[in-house]
């Protein structure tokens, strides 16, 4: 087959099962973590596997995220004091945008990943600011990007993507690659911003939050829920 | 500067004082062109090794390169641009002042590049106005060297004549969009080089993946 066509045909469909239940209990893991949440999170943890050699991941129940971040931070055992990563990963299809915790705990040298898929029409979690600090801006690129939202962040604007930002959320699949508007609507609305909103010295400082609002223009957020945006 | 032919005083014929009093300004302007460096990604390397001894851009005039727009001469746009730095790069240009040149440094300034993307300006030219534009991706300071040799060629032909004409500003185009819709729609169509969306791409079908309630309405 010609290498163009199947980059023509797009990726591969991966089967019916989630990512969850595919790597469910599928690997001994190396880190006694898993263990230890498998054995206090029983129903919370959906699975666990192994990839890229030894790097454990654990699927869990997003509804019960904040209270197993916590536990991984605060219990003397495990102590994941690092917030190595926070990102997301969209699969497409209409599969569920998995949020992703990369984690690291300094005192005993260990890594670990928590995968929470979150199905498309509800994407929010709890916010994890409140355990490490530097969750802020990940937390923000991850809306920014792909719109999930995370309750209890204390600011939960874009971050890359300028603040009137109309277009949707780019990085997921289903956003065109050229964007949604035409280039001279992209181009009139790029010189009507006012830099000024967000290259200014107190960015990184006390700036007043401002409320992230569903912009008329925005259609992806158009069926979300919109009862907490002033967190 | 408001001079012109009829403003002159009568020194032998208009026209010889006018080409002469040309020869200086533009003598003048060539020789002394202070670059605003608006450096953005790669390009800007070379750019600072174009400033630096090997190449050495004072031997051309460019003796300082003025971070302040107000005294600058000529705006090198040296990397991409994303949208959201175009209101940054536009205003830079209102607060430069007359008389001024712009150069579209490498690929990407000048066409967007590889970058055809939501987030990338398809060449600055639909922003501001630009004079001379360097192919290369990133140029060699010899290119740099080159495309500022061809502003001082274009400023050598200018005449205080027309100064009036060439040097005309609008202020009301401040921040606004040098080119129209519809012209930006042109410079700005796809290359075809990734997928095969069209430029109104969004609005047409692709192979992406899509919702319904992620169409515009």
């Amino acid at each position: 087959m010609n290498p163009f066509d199947l980059v023509a045909q797009g990726p591969a469909p991966s089967g019916d099962a989630t990512r969850a239940e595919r790597g469910a209990n599928e690997a001994e893991p190396g880190n006694p973590t898993v263990s230890a949440l498998r054995a206090r999170f029983s129903d919370a943890v959906l699975g666990n596997s192994v990839t890229a050699g030894d790097q454990d991941v654990v699927h869990a129940d997003p509804a019960r995220i904040g209270e197993i971040l916590r536990w991984l931070h605060d219990s003397p055992a495990e102590q994941y004091d690092h917030l190595a990563d926070l990102t997301a990963v969209d699969y497409g299809g209409g599969r569920p945008i998995e949020v992703v915790y990369q984690l690291w705990s300094i005192p005993h040298r260990r890594a670990l990943r928590i995968r929470c898929a979150l199905p498309l029409h509800a994407l929010e979690i709890e916010s994890a600011t409140g355990i490490w600090t530097g969750a802020d801006w990940l937390e923000r690129e991850v809306f920014d990007l792909f719109g999930v939202r995370f309750a209890g962040h204390p600011n939960l604007r874009r971050i890359l993507m300028p603040d009137d930002y109309g277009e949707g959320h780019p990085l997921r699949k289903d956003f065109p690659l050229r964007g949604r508007f035409s280039r001279a609507e992209q181009t009139r609305r790029a010189l009507n911003q006012d830099p000024e909103s967000y290259y200014v010295p107190g960015e990184i400082g006390d700036r007043v939050p401002q409320v992230v609002a569903a912009e008329p223009g925005d259609p992806s957020l158009a069926e979300e829920d919109h009862g907490d945006e002033d967190d | 500067m408001g001079v012109n032919q009829s403003g002159l005083p009568l020194l032998g014929s208009p026209a010889f004082v006018t080409t002469r009093l040309d020869f200086v300004v533009n003598w003048a302007r060539r020789n002394s062109l202070w670059p605003m460096p608006f450096g953005t990604a790669c390009c800007a390397i070379e750019m600072m090794a174009s400033a630096a001894s090997n190449f050495d851009l004072a031997r051309f005039g460019m003796e300082r390169m003025s971070f302040s727009p107000r005294q600058a001469d000529v705006l090198i746009c040296a990397g991409r641009v994303p949208y959201k730095l175009a209101p940054v790069l536009r205003r830079i240009w209102d607060q430069m002042m007359q008389p001024k040149w712009c150069i579209s440094m490498g690929a990407c300034a000048s066409s967007g590049g590889v970058f055809d993307v939501y987030s990338m300006v398809q060449g600055i030219d639909t922003i501001v106005p630009v004079d001379v534009y360097i192919p290369g991706c990133p140029p060699r300071p010899e290119g740099l060297i080159y495309g500022l040799m061809m502003v001082q060629e274009k400023i050598r032909r200018e005449s205080l004549a027309n100064h009036a004409e060439l040097r005309a500003e609008d202020p009301l185009a401040a921040g606004r969009p040098r080119a129209g819709d519809q012209e930006v729609a042109d410079l700005t169509g796809p290359f075809g080089n990734s997928t095969d969306q069209n430029r109104v791409s969004g609005l047409v079908a692709t192979d992406a993946v899509r919702r319904s309630e992620d169409r515009l309405p």
